[in-house]
């Protein structure tokens, strides 16, 4: 498959601090990538570099396998979701979706446009909206908007920034299932930015983790949640967060506890005594299943409807785990329970330092 | 109860009667202008409030008589007023823009320079003014008094737009690029719109400003392009003032900026919280 997004050692700084530093990044063509971090991260900036709304101060945007350098934003054929809305505050809802549409690039005799404004705007559940000026609707009414600006026109490439993020629970999560058959989107390369994991998990074919500028791991969400390629990705997918627990590398390649309550024989690819963090994801821990056994005190249950959240003292540490309901009755605080966890699901980690996060260790078994 | 009630309402008298004092205090100078522009000559010096009033006074000054072209003052005063407000617009709203979007090596003291030039008292660059003018044959004519206007409307316009068109988030404008519009599409289909309730205001305020110059066309006009302000001045010349005609004219020039201000009133009182919240 073809790249459509390129970008390469792109760096970006205001003043004196740094938004992008060096970061690389690769989007095939048709695919829908979901770009992941936390506030502050870089993954706006991103998109606008993309766009060409902001200019690198060094590193090269490729569209298409084309160099960007002095492409003006117009030019380059990408339609962009910005997290702010950026709706017109002066016009319509229906103007706002047909600004794209009476642009000299894009332009579409006004009865076509009218007939694709109309599908898009059935699709997002707002036909009923469009005479509306866009200070009349509610921030989940403007966000789709925003989206159908986006959708109306053909791209070569979508730049979504948080496009559901001010939607109400119910409502994201519908839209979250119905973005990607939107056929617009099937058939355009995506660049999806969120800060939300369940919707990188859910719609990226592939996901991108940027963290301070840079892009740190790459892959589909099975690279992503199996390798993540250091503790902060792992504890950036999936709630409740990933166990990590201290300890360190035994003679025969295991892992003692800090406390030393706690073995396990993990085949280490690292030297005896290293200080390793290892990572229990909590729905990968059973009450009672095939694996490594555990064995601990409940400290405290939280029902979450259809299965309930043990939170167990091992030692002095604590790791929480998700199991259906029925394994879990009559488990009251202090009463002593053996916890089990399959080989190749435990994680090991080097330590976290101060200056980064600790990386994935390989284990031979 | 009754105590603090009837408190309350003696609170509310005396404050309405401050205000009172406080409106007869500023109004009665406008009072007495009218009250004089209605005066027969004769009754000008020996009578206060009762008199036999007669229209007379606007007549005379509207008919252009005693050799004085009032309609004309009225006309270049308009005229050069209109004129100085149009061109601040053309250059200002751009330059506007591009120094509230754009910052580089020495905008801000570019910006400063320009407000700089409301610091000076117009009577200490007059003289050279007046040489320059003379030496360029531009004294005495609209384009020169359209030009040395500038210098009172332009950094206004500029200064005030500008902060309007920082609140503006940029991302609209980016926006519309992304749409496929250029950047001078993107400036005049979403950023002037947008800005419109400040264009008003503020081309009212720069118009009053300019209407109301003396110093300029007191010594860069003598008679061609001479404004109603000045102009209203020469029925004080010769052997006798007459105020009723001074009272007159200057009653007749506070008109439009009247009727400006009342037409845009609408756009006036949004165009001037406009800017302090984010919409």
């Amino acid at each position: 498959m073809s790249t459509a997004v390129a970008l390469r050692g792109i760096r970006k700084t205001y003043g004196k601090t740094t938004a992008l530093d060096g970061l690389d990044l690769e989007v095939r063509e048709g695919e829908f990538f979901c770009l992941l971090g936390p506030s502050g991260a870089g993954k706006t900036t991103t998109l606008k570099t993309v766009a060409g709304l902001e200019l690198p101060d060094s590193g090269t945007v490729e569209l298409g396998g084309k160099d960007m350098r002095g492409v003006e934003p117009y030019d380059r054929g990408v339609a962009m979701c910005f997290e702010s809305y950026a709706l017109y505050p002066h016009k319509s809802a229906y103007d706002n979706l047909a600004s794209p549409l009476r642009s000299p690039r894009h332009r579409l005799p006004a009865a076509q446009a009218r007939e694709r404004i109309g599908e898009i705007a059935e699709l997002l559940g707002i036909s009923a909206l469009l005479d509306r000026p866009v200070g009349r609707l509610s921030n989940g009414q403007r966000q789709r908007v925003a989206l159908g600006r986006v959708l109306v026109r053909p791209a070569r490439a979508f730049l979504l920034d948080e496009p559901l993020s001010h939607l109400d629970a119910k409502l994201r999560q519908q839209m979250r299932a119905e973005l990607k058959a939107i056929g617009a989107v099937q058939h355009t390369t995506t660049l999806y930015v969120t800060h939300d994991s369940v919707e990188a998990l859910a719609l990226g074919d592939r996901i991108g983790v940027i963290r301070d500028g840079r892009i740190v791991q790459t892959g589909t969400r099975e690279e992503i949640w199996y390798r993540p390629c250091d503790t902060e990705v792992a504890r950036a997918f999936g709630r409740p967060r990933i166990n990590l627990l201290p300890g360190v590398v035994t003679q025969d390649g295991g892992f003692r506890s800090a406390d030393g309550k706690v073995e396990l024989s993990v085949g280490a690819q690292a030297a005896p005594g290293t200080d390793v963090l290892i990572g229990l994801r909590p729905r990968d821990i059973t009450l009672r299943g095939p694996g490594h056994e555990l064995t601990g005190t409940v400290y405290v249950t939280e029902v979450l409807g259809r299965s309930v959240e043990v939170t167990v003292r091992l030692g002095e540490q604590q790791v929480s785990l998700v199991a259906p309901r029925p394994d879990t009755t009559g488990l009251r605080p202090d009463d002593p329970v053996r916890l089990s966890v399959r080989p190749e699901n435990l994680l090991l980690f080097e330590a976290d330092r101060p200056e980064r996060p600790g990386r994935r260790i390989e284990k031979s078994a | 109860m009754s105590r603090t009630t009837s408190k309350k309402r003696l609170l509310g008298w005396l404050a309405d009667a401050a205000l009172i004092l406080y409106f007869v205090f500023a109004l009665f100078p406008i009072a007495w202008m009218v009250i004089l522009s209605l005066k027969p000559a004769n009754q000008l010096f020996s009578t206060y409030f009762s008199f036999s009033p007669t229209l007379d006074g606007y007549r005379t000054v509207l008919g252009d008589s005693e050799g004085i072209p009032f309609v004309r003052f009225f006309v270049n005063s308009l005229v050069v007023s209109l004129g100085a407000v149009a061109l601040s617009l053309l250059v200002g709203l751009p330059a506007a823009y591009a120094s509230a979007r754009w910052r580089f090596k020495g905008s801000e003291n570019l910006m400063f320079t320009l407000l700089s030039f409301r610091f000076a008292p117009e009577l200490t660059v007059i003289i050279p003014l007046f040489v320059l003018y003379q030496k360029l044959g531009l004294f005495d004519t609209y384009v020169g008094m359209v030009w040395v206007l500038q210098l009172v409307t332009l950094p206004l316009i500029v200064w005030i737009m500008r902060s309007y068109f920082a609140d503006l988030t940029p991302e609209l404008e980016q926006a519309a690029l992304l749409d496929g519009y250029t950047r001078k599409q993107a400036f005049f289909k979403v950023a002037i719109p947008l800005v419109k309730p400040g264009i008003a205001a503020v081309s009212l305020l720069a118009f009053i400003f300019a209407w109301n110059n003396f110093v300029f066309p007191l010594i860069l006009t003598s008679n061609e392009a001479q404004t109603v302000t000045v102009g209203a001045l020469s029925f004080l010349g010769g052997d006798r003032p007459k105020y009723n005609l001074t009272a007159a004219a200057a009653l007749v020039s506070v008109v439009p900026p009247l009727l400006l201000a009342l037409t845009i009133q609408r756009y006036l009182v949004r165009g001037l919280s406009f800017g302090a919240v984010k919409s």
